[in-house]
C-alpha cells in the first residue's frame, strides 16, 4: 500500500509547481501593468467564469487577446524584454509559481494510488459517445469500466479507431486527457479504483483533505 | 405606571421611528423635537410626576399628529418610495381583515404555500338594500409583503406565483365573480426557472387583456413588470402615498449612473431619479394611468388607521360598480346610477348592486377595457404625421374596412364553397370523358411509340436552366464593418477552438456567423429588412412617429437625437409591411441600436397601429426583435403601461383570426418579453440569443444568487419551454417560409 | 512595402517584371516547403518558412536554416490558421504566399484575403474568383457543358424536389441500360458536399427514395442545403490528368502534357503516377487512346480560356473502357505529381523543367515566355509515393520512428523527401504519413519499369515503434503495381 504520509511530506517539500506561459500564437506583445515577483489570480468564480489576472496582451492581425494567468501564485519571471516585440507561437513569456492546492495534492497522490491505463500510441483520444455523455453530466466517477469494454477513440492521422480498456474493472477516479490536446505513447489517460481499494483510496483522499493545509 | 399609557408611548416610539425611517435623517429638527418631547414624557410619567398624564399624553399625541401632518406636505416621492417598503406599511392580510368582512385564504397558507409573496383568497362584501343584506363574492388576489417576515420575500414574486394568480382569475371568470387586485410589489423575482419570470407576465396580462370579469387593482408598490402581472384592469385606483413605476429608483441611479455591478448610487442620485420619474399617484392620475386616488392618512396608512381601511371599502366598492354600471346598455340610467356613485358622502354598504354580468355585458367590459389602454398614452410621443394624412388615414380606414370585411369574411369563404362544388363538376366530366375515349386511348397506346431516348440523353449531358432563391449567392446587405481589415476572436474560441475570424469574411459572407462554431455575432437590423424580405418589397410606415420626452427627463431630448443621428430612425421600432415568397406581413421591428431597443410610447404606438393594419388587411404579423433592453426608463410609466397595451392589441389581433410570431435576437430583456412579446405562442429565436426577464447584474443585486454563464441563452430558454425553436441566422427566410406554411393554416389571414 | 503590388495580379504590358524583388512566404510544409525553397533560390527570390512545434524534426525547417536569409523562419501555432500566416508574412515582409498543395492551396477565401487585405500580398494560385468559379462543381460542371465539353451523365443543378429528383434518377437508370451498362449505379451526393461526404450509390429505383432523403436531411444539417445532385456512377475507368500553366494574362494557357494516376489506395488516394497518361504506340488500347488525350487537352485549354485562367492548375479527367472522357474537377493548385510531368518535358529544347519555378514566376507575374510549340515530351515517367502505411490492413496510416532511409542516386532517379537520411525522424502523428516522392524517368515504358523497380529494390527503409511493431510502408505493393501502368 501507498505510504501516504511520506509522499505528502514529499510534496511538502516542494509544495509548487512553475507553470510556463508561452505565446499561443504569433503577435505582437504588450505587457500589462505588472511586475516580476507580484501575485496572480488564476480564474475564479463559482464557474471560472471570471478570467485570471491579465499578463499581457498579443495583437495579432489588429485583434488584442489577452493572455491571463491561468492559476493563482506569484510572477517568477516575466520577459519583460519583449515588449513590443513579434514572438513567434511558443514562445515564453512568463513563469507562474503556483502552490498546488488541495486538490492537485491529491490528484498527484492518486495518481500513484490508482490504476492507470495509459496510451498505446500519441494520439488524440475521446470517449466513446454514451460514456462521453455520462461523463459530461455525472462526472466521471459515475462510470464504472471492465476489462475489454470500448472506452475511448483514438484519433490520428486523420482516423479514429475504437481503443479497448484492459486492467481491473472499476469507477473511473481520474481522468488525464482532453479532447483539445496529444498524449504521449505510454501517458496515463484515465486512473481506475478497483471497488477492493476504494477503502484505501479514500482514506488517502481523507488524508489529504485533513493534512494539507492551502496557504496564500 | 397606567398599562395602557405604557402602550401608547410604545405606540408613540413607533411612530417616531417610522418617521426617520421614513425620512432617511431628513428634518432631523422635528424629529428631535418629538423626541425630546417624548423622552421627557416618558421620564416625568414613570416618575409619577404628572397629575394628570392623560391630559399631557394627549396633547403629545396630538403633537404628533400635528407634526405628522406638516411634513407629509413635505413628503418626496423617494419618501413615498420609503414609506411603501416599511414594515409598518399596511399590507394585504391587513386590508382582508379590515375592508372585506370575510375571506378564505385560497392555493396556500402564510409560508406554506407555492409562493408565499402571491396571496389569493375568496372574501365577502356585505351589503344592504332596506332590511335585506345580501353577501357579494370576490376573488382577492396580491402581493403579501408582510410586516417584514423573510418568507414574503417582500412582496417579490416567482414565476410560479403569479401562475397561481393566473390561475385563480381563471377560477374567478368561471365563477363569474369580480376581481380585486392589490399590488404590493418591488417588481418580480427575476428567476427564469419555469414558468419564467418574464413568460408568465407576459400570460397573465394576456389573459387579464380578455378576462370576463370586472377587475379593480389598487396600486400601492407598483413595481414595473410584478404590477403589470397583476394590474391590467377595469379600474386602477391608487394610494396615495404609493409609488407606480417602471423601475426602483436605485435602479434608476444604476442604470443613469452607468454603475458597474457592486457600485452604490449616491443618495442624492437616486433622490433626483425618484423625482424626474413621475412615479408618485398624482403625477399618474395626471398621465390617465390611474382613474383615482385613494387619499391615505399623513405619512402613509398603518395598519392602526381604521377610518382609511372603511374609506378604501368604499373606494374598491364603489369602483366595482361603476364597473357593472358601465357595461350597462341604457346611456340614462348609467349616467344617474354613475353621478349617484360619485357622491361622497353615499354609503355604498347601504346600496346594493349585483356584480353579475350577461355575456353581452361581458362583451361590452371587455371591449370597454380593450378601448381604454389602446387609447392611453397616445400623446407621450411625438406624432409629425401631418393632419391631412392621419385624417386621410382616419377616412381610408373608414373606407376599406367594410371592404375587407366584405372581401374576408362573406367573399372569401364562400368563394371556397364555390371552387369546391367546380372542382367536383370537373371530376365527373374528366371520369365521363376518359370512358368515353376509352376505346381511342387504347389504340393508340397500341401503335409503336417512337423512343424520346434522345431527349432523356439531352437532359442528362446538357446545360440546364437553373433558377431560384439557392442560385442567389450574394447577401442583398452586408454590414458595414466588413470594410474593417482586422480578425476578431469567437467568445467560443476556448470552448470549441474557433480560429481568429477575419472581418471581411465574417461581417459580409459569413452573415455574421462563426464559421467553426456557429456562434451569431449581432449584425445590424438592416440585414434582417434587406436579406429577409423579398427584395423591394418592404413599405416603412408610421415613421414620423418618434420617440419623445414626456418627461421632460433632464438631459434626455439630447441622448433622443443623438440616437436619432446615429440610427437614422426616429424610434427605435420601423413598421413595415413586407413580402416572403409574395406572402405579405406586417413587421414591428424593436432595434438593439436605437437606445439599446427600449421602449416607450412611441414604440408601443407604432406596434399598436403595426397590430391594427395587420389585423385590418389580414397579414401576419411579426414582431422581430432584433434587440430589446426593456422600457424606456426615461418614460417612466408612460413607458410601462405599454405592456398591457401593446398585449391588449396583441389579443385583439390573434383573437380575430391573425398569425403573430416573434423571433428574438440579441438580447431581449424585461418588460416587452415580459408582456406583448413573450404572450405569443409563437416565438423563435436567433442563435446565440439572450431572452429573459433581468439581467445577470440585476439578478445578482435582487435575489443575491449567482447565475452560471449563458444562463439566458437561447438554447436554455428552448430547454426551459419559453420558446419554440432556434433559427440560423442565414437561414431566418427559409425558416419564415416554412413557419408561414405551416403554422398558419387555412384559416389565417394569409391566405 | 508594397511597391510591387498595389494593382494585383495582372503583369504590366511588356512584362519586365524583377522578381528578385519579391519575398515569398512558404505557407506549407514537408516535401513541398522544400521545393518551393528551392525554386525560390534557383529564381533568386527571398523566401520564408514556417513550422509548428510537431514538425521541429522535419527537412524543410532544416533546409530553411541552411539556405538561410533574413527573417526567413517562423515557429506558427498551426498551418491551418491563416491569422498566423498573414501575421508572418507582414512582419517577414513577404510580398507574395505560396500555399503549395492542401491548406490553402485551394480556399478562394485565403486568396481573396490575401489579396484584399490592407497591406496587400500576392497569391500564388490563381486569382480566387477563378478559384472560388472552378471549386464549386456544379459550377464547373455549367460551364463545361456551357462549352460542350463532356461531363457525367446527371443533373447540373441542385436538385430540391423530391418528384424531380426521382425522375431524374430513373432518366439515369434508362440511360445507362440503354448504352448497354449491365449494372446501372445512380450516384446521389449533396451539392454542397465536398472530399467524399454525403455520397450515396443506388443500385436499385426502389430504393432511391430512403437514400434520396438520407442524403437530403444529412446535407441538411451538415451544409444547410438540401440540395442534391444526381449522376450516374461510372465504374472500370482510367483517372487522367491534364497539367495546364498559364501567365496572369490567362489568354495563352498551355499544356505540359497528360498524366495517368488510376493506381490508388483503397481509400482512392493517388500512390502511382505515370506520364503520359496512355502510351498509344507501346500499348494496344481497345479505343483511339491518341485522340483520347487530345480531345482532354483540347476541352481543358478551352475551359481554361474561357476563364483566363491565370497560374498552374489541374484538369482531372475519367476514361471509360469505351473510350469517353468525362471531367470530373479541376484542382486549381500545383500537384503532388506536377513533377512527373515536367520529368518528360523540355522548354525550347531544355530538360529540367521545373513546374514550381514556373508557378513562382508567372504568378508574380512575368509573362510565360514561350508557347505550346517550344514545349516538347520525351520518354515515360513514374511518381511513386512512398508512404507509412499497411496496404494489406486498408492502407491504415503508420506512426513511429524511422531509423534507417537512404537510396542510390541515379541520374534517371529524382527524389523529394522532408525525411532526414541522417538522423532518425519521428513521424507526427498530426499530417499524412507521406516519407518520399520518387520520380523514375525512362526512355520507354518497359526501360521506366525497369528502372522503377531497380529503385524500389534497393531502397532502405527501416523503423519501429515505441511500442514495439516494424515499419509498415506500401513499396511492396508500389513494385506490384509497377508491371501494369498504362495498361487499360
Amino acid at each position: 500500500m501507498l505510504n501516504v504520509t511520506e509522499m505528502l511530506e514529499e510534496i511538502k517539500n516542494s509544495p509548487y509547481r512553475e507553470i510556463e506561459i508561452c505565446a499561443p500564437h504569433t503577435g505582437r506583445v504588450n505587457f500589462a501593468a505588472i511586475q516580476q515577483g507580484s501575485k496572480v489570480e488564476g480564474p475564479h468564480g463559482l464557474w471560472k467564469e471570471k478570467p485570471g489576472t491579465l499578463l499581457c496582451t498579443l495583437d495579432r492581425e489588429r485583434n488584442p487577446k489577452p493572455i491571463a494567468a491561468v492559476e493563482k501564485g506569484e510572477l517568477c519571471l516575466l520577459h519583460s524584454e519583449l515588449e513590443g516585440c513579434f514572438v513567434e507561437a511558443g514562445t515564453r513569456l512568463a513563469v507562474i509559481r503556483h502552490l498546488l492546492t488541495r486538490d492537485e495534492v491529491q490528484a498527484a497522490i492518486l495518481k500513484k494510488a490508482l490504476h492507470l491505463f495509459t496510451a498505446p500510441e500519441r494520439a488524440k483520444y475521446y470517449f466513446v459517445p454514451e460514456i462521453d455523455k455520462k461523463v459530461r453530466t455525472s462526472g466521471s466517477q459515475s462510470v464504472t469500466v471492465k476489462d475489454g469494454m470500448e472506452l475511448f477513440i483514438m484519433s490520428r492521422m486523420k482516423r479514429e479507431v475504437p481503443l479497448v480498456y484492459t486492467g481491473p474493472a472499476g469507477l473511473i477516479y481520474a481522468v488525464y486527457f482532453t479532447h483539445t490536446s496529444n498524449v504521449d505513447a505510454e501517458q496515463p489517460l484515465i486512473g481506475v479504483c478497483p471497488p477492493d481499494q476504494l477503502a484505501a483510496i479514500q482514506e488517502v483522499i481523507m488524508r489529504v483533505q485533513t493534512e494539507w493545509t492551502e496557504q496564500g | 405606571m397606567d398599562n395602557s399609557i405604557e402602550k401608547r408611548i410604545q405606540s408613540l416610539s413607533e411612530r417616531l421611528n417610522y418617521i426617520r425611517d421614513i425620512f432617511d435623517n431628513k428634518h432631523t429638527e422635528d424629529v428631535n423635537l418629538l423626541q425630546g418631547r417624548l423622552a421627557t414624557f416618558s421620564e416625568r410619567a414613570e416618575a409619577g410626576s404628572f397629575a394628570d398624564p392623560f391630559v399631557e399624553l394627549k396633547s403629545l399625541e396630538d403633537l404628533f399628529g400635528y407634526v405628522e401632518q406638516r411634513l407629509d406636505e413635505s413628503v418626496t416621492p423617494m419618501d413615498k418610495v420609503r414609506i411603501v417598503r416599511h414594515p409598518q406599511r399596511i399590507c394585504l392580510r391587513d386590508i382582508l381583515e379590515n375592508v372585506y368582512d370575510n375571506f378564505t385564504e385560497v392555493g396556500g397558507q402564510d409560508e406554506h404555500s407555492l409562493d408565499p409573496s402571491m396571496l389569493i383568497a375568496r372574501a365577502v362584501i356585505t351589503r344592504r338594500r332596506g332590511k335585506k343584506s345580501y353577501v357579494q363574492s370576490v376573488m382577492v388576489i396580491g402581493q403579501e409583503k408582510g410586516h417584514g417576515e423573510d418568507f414574503r420575500n417582500g412582496g417579490s414574486v416567482k414565476p410560479w406565483g403569479n401562475a397561481k394568480a393566473q390561475q385563480y382569475m381563471k377560477v374567478a371568470e368561471t365563477e363569474g365573480i369580480p376581481i380585486h387586485a392589490y399590488i404590493f410589489t418591488p417588481g418580480s423575482y427575476p428567476v427564469e426557472d419555469y414558468p419564467g419570470a418574464a413568460q408568465q407576465i407576459a400570460r397573465n396580462i394576456y389573459s387579464m387583456a380578455g378576462l370576463r370579469v370586472p377587475i379593480v387593482s389598487i396600486i400601492s408598490e407598483g413595481g414595473s413588470g410584478g404590477a403589470e402581472a397583476i394590474g391590467l384592469a377595469d379600474k386602477r385606483l391608487m394610494l396615495s402615498h404609493g409609488y407606480y413605476s417602471v423601475i426602483s429608483p436605485e435602479g434608476a441611479a444604476a442604470i443613469e449612473g452607468r454603475l458597474k455591478s457592486g457600485q452604490r448610487a449616491t443618495p442624492e442620485l437616486i433622490e433626483h431619479c425618484a423625482s424626474c420619474q413621475k412615479i408618485t399617484a398624482q403625477d399618474n392620475l395626471h398621465f390617465g394611468y390611474i382613474d383615482a386616488v385613494v387619499q391615505e392618512p399623513p405619512l402613509g396608512a398603518r395598519p392602526y388607521h381604521f377610518d382609511f381601511f372603511r374609506q378604501l371599502r368604499q373606494e374598491v366598492v364603489r369602483a366595482t360598480d361603476e364597473v357593472v354600471i358601465s357595461t350597462r346598455l341604457l346611456p340614462f340610467f348609467k349616467g344617474v346610477a354613475l353621478r349617484r356613485r360619485r357622491r361622497v358622502d353615499l354609503d355604498l354598504d347601504e346600496l346594493h348592486i349585483r356584480w353579475g354580468l350577461t355575456s353581452a355585458a361581458k362583451d361590452r367590459l371587455v371591449e370597454r377595457r380593450q378601448q381604454k389602454f389602446l387609447k392611453l398614452s397616445r400623446n407621450a410621443c411625438r406624432d409629425r404625421r401631418p393632419w391631412f394624412s392621419k385624417a386621410m388615414a382616419q377616412v381610408g380606414n373608414m373606407l376599406t374596412a367594410p371592404y375587407n370585411r366584405f372581401k374576408y369574411d362573406i367573399y372569401r369563404r364562400h368563394q371556397r364553397k364555390m371552387e369546391m362544388f367546380f372542382d367536383e363538376i370537373d371530376n365527373e366530366w374528366q371520369l365521363f370523358k376518359q370512358r368515353l375515349f376509352a376505346p381511342w386511348y387504347k389504340l393508340k397506346r397500341s401503335l409503336p411509340r417512337k423512343a424520346k431516348n434522345d431527349d432523356a440523353s439531352k437532359e442528362l449531358t446538357a446545360l440546364s436552366t437553373w433558377t431560384g432563391d439557392a442560385r442567389r449567392r450574394k447577401w442583398n446587405y452586408i454590414s458595414p464593418r466588413y470594410k474593417i481589415d482586422r480578425t476578431i476572436t469567437c467568445p467560443n474560441a476556448a470552448q470549441y477552438g474557433c480560429l481568429d475570424l477575419w472581418g471581411p469574411d465574417l461581417f459580409a459572407e459569413f452573415a455574421g456567423v462563426c464559421s467553426y462554431c456557429g456562434y451569431h455575432f449581432p449584425m445590424e437590423p438592416e440585414w434582417y429588412v434587406k436579406n429577409v424580405f423579398d427584395e423591394g418589397s418592404v413599405f416603412e410606415f408610421n415613421s414620423e412617429i418618434e420617440a419623445g420626452n414626456p418627461l421632460n427627463f433632464p438631459d434626455f431630448d439630447e441622448r433622443i437625437a443623438a440616437a436619432q443621428k446615429k440610427t437614422g430612425s426616429k424610434s427605435g421600432c420601423m413598421t413595415f409591411e413586407a413580402r416572403i415568397n409574395d406572402i405579405k406581413v406586417v413587421v414591428a421591428m424593436f432595434m438593439g441600436t436605437f437606445r439599446g431597443g427600449s421602449v416607450g410610447a412611441a414604440e408601443g404606438q407604432k406596434f399598436v397601429e403595426a397590430a391594427e393594419i395587420a389585423m385590418k388587411n389580414r397579414y401576419p404579423l411579426l414582431a422581430y426583435v432584433h434587440g430589446t433592453a426593456g422600457i424606456r426608463i426615461q418614460e417612466g410609466t408612460h413607458g410601462v403601461i405599454q405592456m398591457p397595451r401593446c398585449t391588449v392589441a396583441v389579443r385583439r389581433y390573434i383573437e380575430s383570426g391573425g398569425l403573430y410570431m416573434v423571433l428574438y435576437d440579441t438580447n431581449s430583456f424585461a418588460g416587452p418579453v415580459a408582456s406583448f412579446l413573450g404572450c405569443s405562442p409563437y416565438q423563435f429565436a436567433v442563435r446565440s440569443s439572450n431572452i429573459g426577464f433581468a439581467g445577470p447584474g440585476v439578478i445578482k443585486e435582487t435575489t443575491g444568487m449567482d447565475v452560471p454563464p449563458k444562463y439566458h441563452r437561447s438554447y436554455h430558454a428552448l430547454s426551459r419551454g419559453h420558446i419554440q425553436g432556434i433559427w440560423e441566422r442565414p437561414q431566418i427566410r427559409a425558416n419564415l417560409k416554412q413557419a408561414l406554411l405551416t403554422i398558419g393554416g387555412r384559416n389565417l389571414y394569409y391566405r | 512595402m508594397g511597391k510591387s503590388n498595389k494593382e494585383s495580379n495582372v503583369a504590366p504590358a511588356g512584362g519586365l517584371i524583377d522578381v528578385s524583388s519579391h519575398k515569398v512566404l512558404v505557407a506549407n510544409r514537408g516535401e513541398i516547403a522544400m521545393r518551393i525553397m528551392r525554386a525560390c533560390v534557383k529564381l533568386g527570390v527571398a523566401f520564408t518558412a514556417i513550422f509548428t512545434k510537431e514538425d521541429t524534426a522535419s527537412g524543410h525547417v532544416r533546409l530553411a536554416k541552411e539556405l538561410g536569409g533574413e527573417k526567413n523562419l517562423y515557429r506558427v501555432s498551426s498551418y491551418h490558421d491563416a491569422n498566423e500566416l498573414m501575421a508572418v508574412a507582414d512582419d517577414a515582409e513577404c510580398t507574395a504566399v505560396h500555399p503549395g498543395y492542401g491548406f490553402f492551396a485551394e480556399d478562394f477565401r485565403f486568396a481573396r484575403r490575401v489579396s484584399k487585405r490592407d497591406r496587400k500580398l500576392i497569391f500564388i494560385g490563381p486569382s480566387w474568383k477563378i478559384i472560388r468559379e472552378l471549386g464549386d462543381k456544379i459550377n464547373t460542371k455549367r460551364l463545361a457543358r456551357s462549352l460542350n465539353v463532356p461531363t457525367v451523365p446527371g443533373s447540373d443543378r441542385p436538385i430540391y424536389d423530391e418528384m424531380e429528383a426521382e425522375r431524374i434518377a430513373r432518366t439515369v437508370f434508362d440511360f445507362q441500360v440503354q448504352q448497354g451498362i449491365k449494372r446501372p449505379l445512380v450516384l446521389v451526393k449533396a451539392s454542397a458536399g465536398g472530399g467524399g461526404m454525403g455520397i450515396e450509390e443506388v443500385y436499385d429505383i426502389d430504393n432511391f427514395r430512403s437514400v434520396y432523403r438520407r442524403i437530403r436531411n444529412y446535407a441538411m444539417r451538415q451544409f444547410k442545403d438540401e440540395g442534391v445532385l444526381i449522376e450516374q456512377r461510372i465504374t472500370d475507368f482510367n483517372h487522367l490528368e491534364v497539367q495546364i500553366v498559364s501567365d496572369r494574362s490567362g489568354k495563352n494557357p498551355v499544356h505540359f502534357g497528360t498524366r495517368n494516376c488510376s493506381i490508388q489506395s483503397t481509400g482512392l488516394q493517388k500512390r502511382l503516377e505515370v506520364a503520359p497518361g496512355f502510351s498509344p504506340d507501346e500499348i494496344n488500347y481497345s479505343f483511339d487512346a491518341r485522340k483520347v488525350l487530345d480531345d482532354i487537352v483540347h476541352y481543358s485549354l478551352t475551359m481554361a480560356r474561357k476563364v483566363g485562367y491565370d497560374n498552374v492548375g489541374t484538369w482531372e479527367w475519367i476514361v471509360t473502357h469505351d473510350g469517353s472522357p468525362f471531367l470530373m474537377e479541376v484542382n486549381t493548385r500545383i500537384q503532388v505529381e506536377n513533377g512527373v510531368s515536367a520529368r518528360i518535358a523540355s522548354v525550347k529544347g531544355e530538360g529540367g523543367v521545373d513546374l514550381l519555378a514556373e508557378q513562382i514566376r508567372i504568378g508574380l507575374g512575368e509573362p510565360l515566355g514561350y508557347n505550346q510549340q517550344d514545349i516538347a515530351f520525351n520518354g515515360v515517367g513514374i511518381e511513386y509515393r512512398l508512404i507509412a502505411e499497411d496496404p494489406d490492413n486498408r492502407f491504415t496510416p503508420w506512426a513511429g520512428l524511422i531509423e534507417r532511409f537512404g537510396w542510390q542516386e541515379k541520374p534517371w532517379l529524382t527524389m523529394h523527401t522532408h525525411v532526414p537520411t541522417d538522423v532518425p525522424y519521428e513521424i507526427p502523428t498530426e499530417f499524412d504519413p507521406n516519407l518520399a516522392l520518387a520520380i523514375v524517368w525512362g526512355e520507354n515504358i518497359e526501360q521506366a519499369k525497369d528502372r522503377g523497380r531497380l529503385f524500389l529494390d534497393s531502397l532502405e527503409l527501416k523503423g519501429c515503434k515505441k511500442t514495439g511493431g516494424e515499419l509498415k510502408s506500401n513499396v511492396a505493393f508500389l513494385r506490384q503495381k509497377t508491371a501494369g501502368i498504362l495498361q487499360f
